[in-house]
């Protein structure tokens, strides 16, 4: 019993960890710097990385003369850096001159080492010593203006996140918020419109007695195994042959052909709208029957002899008690409708300002190549639409709604 | 004059004929229960009247109107269903208040008369709760108030006690009673318990299999039952039945003799068998007395003291079981021989 209590808990954690491991890549990659992003795995993201820079030890030219120049080597290096600010600890400087060669006087060598923390180093002839913190003391014998010399500097960079990804994909074109709009668009409607028509037909499937009944769910449900890819061309053809009915509709009632804008588009919002609802019906039919049909029995007769018709019965007991099981179909329906892109792709508007997310995405793939920070933050904003409407809808999955209606309920 | 009225009334659930010809006539004010063992069709019976089933043939008059064509709304019943079945989701009020706002009335009608429902129920400090705050008990009370405020002409008690404790059950029972002497509403009880059947009833309808088996008061059913099936199922513990055959027949009392027993002048149930027929002798635990000389023999096989009263079971020499009950104590032990005697016209022939 323990073990294999035990044994679960092991599964369960593998699973969540599989799972939730390429939402944190993709997450933590959209938060790194262009380079970070391109350089490293996301995983060195959360600890301090070793990275060399190179800083110049100040601006050029109009350098008054000093004895001693005091310094920050991370003010050097983050004075033109407005995010992912470059911190942490100096770790080592790389020396670079001529020494005077132990072995032949007179002559020198070029001598390559790492100067550590506190350690002299003779720069232009100077004493230049640095701490840990990025304090850095340049001291002359006599004043001199020398010219800056640039540094290469190795030091544990400290992690750091910023949202400039975020912003590009958002804020620089409007290919994002468009595709974020057409998404709701054509979301918002394929979920609500399939699951209203499926709650009245599991009623009736459930509580109206009518001849024929039972086949006719069977033939509804069977419609579940019929793959939306397999119905593109009839659908596209019906779509096509109505759009071009309603073309010359259009001609014949309007003067549109003066202005030459009688065509109909076949691919629409509506198109989708329309595929999405017939089928995503016969599971939404099969999932609320089955839910209506388990509401006890007492419930619809009380409400039969309190005077209420099936309407009133349906609007006042089974919606109001079905919560749950709209509140699941509607998660499903709308995950399935957000992230599709082949129906999306084959029968929805084609402009560029209409695009969908996901084709919007798979658009992203060519243009930003390997700008892996900005694919991800597009990634991120798609998917972070259906983790809010899980959350809001969690709340609905309300355990024992029907307490306190019958014994045992 | 009947407030309702059952003629001839069949139903069939396709090739199960479950109510057969039942013809009933239930007056005003009259507290009607329908008892029967499990699958007799009591509730069916009751669903009939309901309306929530639909006639094979017959015709059902409540407040001379016959319903059997209008839906249960328009037939001027309300029901309390086993389950309660309350609105999970409504308040109390609301669930009171649901059928009255179907049928339109004013906001201002409706509070009145949930308000003076709940006031005769006193749960006046419920309105507001869900169901699910609520006792069984309680939940019993709202099913009781929704069918009130609907000031119906008949109601209709579809095993109202059977999910309540036994506490419970008594104290509800009682509140029952008082209710429809305060409201004087005809009603209709299905119970399976006869305990509820007698104490509440004005008039006891015993079913079985579909088939009415005798109507009449509590006290006419128990002491002067048409058949074996009444008379075994009413009163507890069972009426002891002993095999025989008739010796004499004169009027309508008749001379046993069987198992030991010679009895005369004993009431003939079944008036059409004749001197020398098969017969069965039924006399209630209660009605044995202990007597040395008695013909009837038994030796012990369990004692039962419940206190205010004790259960003897008994074997007789021909391996007939039968039970003998005394409110005094019995110090006999299991093996003793006891004997009874009984007073003719306690008993009955079938």
């Amino acid at each position: 019993m323990m073990l294999t209590r035990s044994f679960r808990h092991i599964l369960l954690a593998i699973i969540v960890f599989i799972w939730v491991v390429p939402f944190v890549a993709l997450v933590t990659t959209s938060l790194r710097s262009e380079t970070a992003s391109k350089t490293s795995g996301f995983w060195t993201a959360f600890t301090p990385t070793e990275l060399g820079h190179r800083f110049g030890t100040h601006d050029k030219g109009g350098t008054e003369e000093f004895l001693v120049m005091t310094g920050n080597i991370f003010e050097r290096l983050n004075q033109d850096k407005d995010s992912y600010q470059i911190t942490g600890d100096i770790k080592s400087i790389l020396f670079k001159g001529r020494v005077p060669d132990p072995e032949n006087e007179g002559k020198t060598i070029l001598e390559k080492r790492l100067v550590f923390a506190g350690e002299v180093m003779d720069v232009r002839g100077g004493d230049f010593v640095f701490q840990t913190n990025g304090d850095f003391t340049w001291t002359f014998p006599e004043a001199t203006a020398p010219r800056p010399k640039n540094l290469d500097v190795f030091l544990d960079q400290d992690p750091i996140f910023g949202a400039d990804a975020f912003i590009e994909v958002l804020f620089d074109n409007k290919n994002v918020p468009n595709a974020l709009i057409s998404s709701f668009i054509v979301t918002i409607p394929a979920t609500i419109i399939p699951i209203t028509i499926a709650a009245f037909a599991a009623y009736a499937f459930a509580w109206m007695s009518f001849p024929g009944r039972d086949w006719l769910f069977v033939i509804v449900v069977s419609l579940m195994v019929v793959p939306t890819q397999l119905a593109f061309l009839p659908v596209l053809q019906g779509f096509s042959g109505i759009a071009s009915w309603a073309t010359e509709l259009n001609a014949w009632m309007t003067d549109c052909e003066d202005t030459g804008t009688c065509r109909v588009a076949s691919k629409t919002f509506a198109s989708l709208w329309v595929t999405h609802t017939a089928f995503g019906l016969p599971l939404a039919i099969y999932l609320l029957r089955n839910y209506i049909v388990g509401l006890p029995k007492e419930l619809l007769e009380s409400a039969r002899i309190d005077g209420a018709n099936h309407l009133q019965i349906f609007v006042k007991l089974i919606v109001p008690l079905s919560v749950p099981a709209l509140a699941s179909f509607s998660i499903f329906q709308f995950l399935w409708v957000w992230n599709d892109l082949i129906v999306a792709l084959y029968i929805g508007p084609a402009d560029a300002a209409d695009l969908v997310f996901p084709i919007r995405l798979q658009k992203q793939l060519g243009t930003f190549k390997d700008q892996l920070h900005l694919l991800n933050a597009s990634a991120v904003i798609s998917m972070i639409v259906p983790v809010i409407v899980f959350l809001s809808m969690q709340r609905y999955f309300i355990r024992g709604l029907l307490a306190g209606s019958v014994k045992g309920g | 004059m009947a407030q309702v009225a059952l003629k001839d009334v069949n139903k069939s659930f396709g090739k199960t004929h479950v109510i057969h010809d039942v013809d009933l006539e239930i007056n005003k004010g009259e507290f009607v229960v329908f008892v029967g063992p499990s699958g007799c069709g009591k509730s069916t019976l009751l669903r009939l009247i309901a309306g929530l089933e639909t006639l094979s043939s017959g015709e059902i008059v409540i407040a001379d109107r016959p319903v059997m064509d209008l839906p249960p709304s328009k037939r001027g019943i309300a029901m309390v269903f086993q389950s309660y079945a309350l609105y999970p989701h409504m308040t109390v009020f609301h669930n009171m208040a649901f059928s009255l706002d179907l049928q339109g009335f004013s906001k201002k009608e409706i509070r009145e008369r949930v308000e003076s429902a709940a006031k005769v129920l006193q749960m006046e400090h419920l309105l507001d709760r869900r169901p699910a705050a609520l006792s069984g008990g309680q939940r019993q009370r709202v099913a009781i108030g929704r069918a009130i405020v609907r000031n119906p002409d008949v109601f209709l008690f579809d095993e109202p006690l059977s999910n309540l404790d036994a506490a419970l059950r008594h104290e509800t029972r009682v509140e029952i009673a008082k209710l429809h002497k305060q409201l004087d509403a005809t009603t209709i009880y299905v119970t399976h318990d006869q305990v509820e059947a007698m104490t509440l009833a004005d008039k006891i309808v015993v079913l079985k299999d579909g088939e009415v088996m005798q109507v009449g008061s509590p006290m006419e059913l128990f002491n002067k039952p048409q058949n074996e099936f009444v008379a075994g199922f009413l009163g507890s513990p069972k009426m002891n039945f002993f095999e025989g055959a008739l010796t004499g027949v004169s009027g309508g009392n008749a001379a046993f003799s069987g198992e030991g027993i010679v009895s005369k002048g004993v009431r003939l149930v079944s008036s059409e068998k004749d001197k020398g027929a098969a017969a069965r002798l039924g006399i209630r635990p209660q009605h044995l007395a202990q007597d040395p000389k008695g013909t009837l023999a038994g030796k012990i096989t369990l004692i039962e003291r419940l206190g205010t009263e004790t259960v003897v079971e008994l074997l007789t020499d021909a391996n007939t079981p039968f039970r003998f009950a005394t409110p005094e104590m019995v110090d006999s032990e299991l093996g003793d021989e006891m004997r009874f005697s009984f007073e003719a016209s306690k008993a009955h022939l079938f």
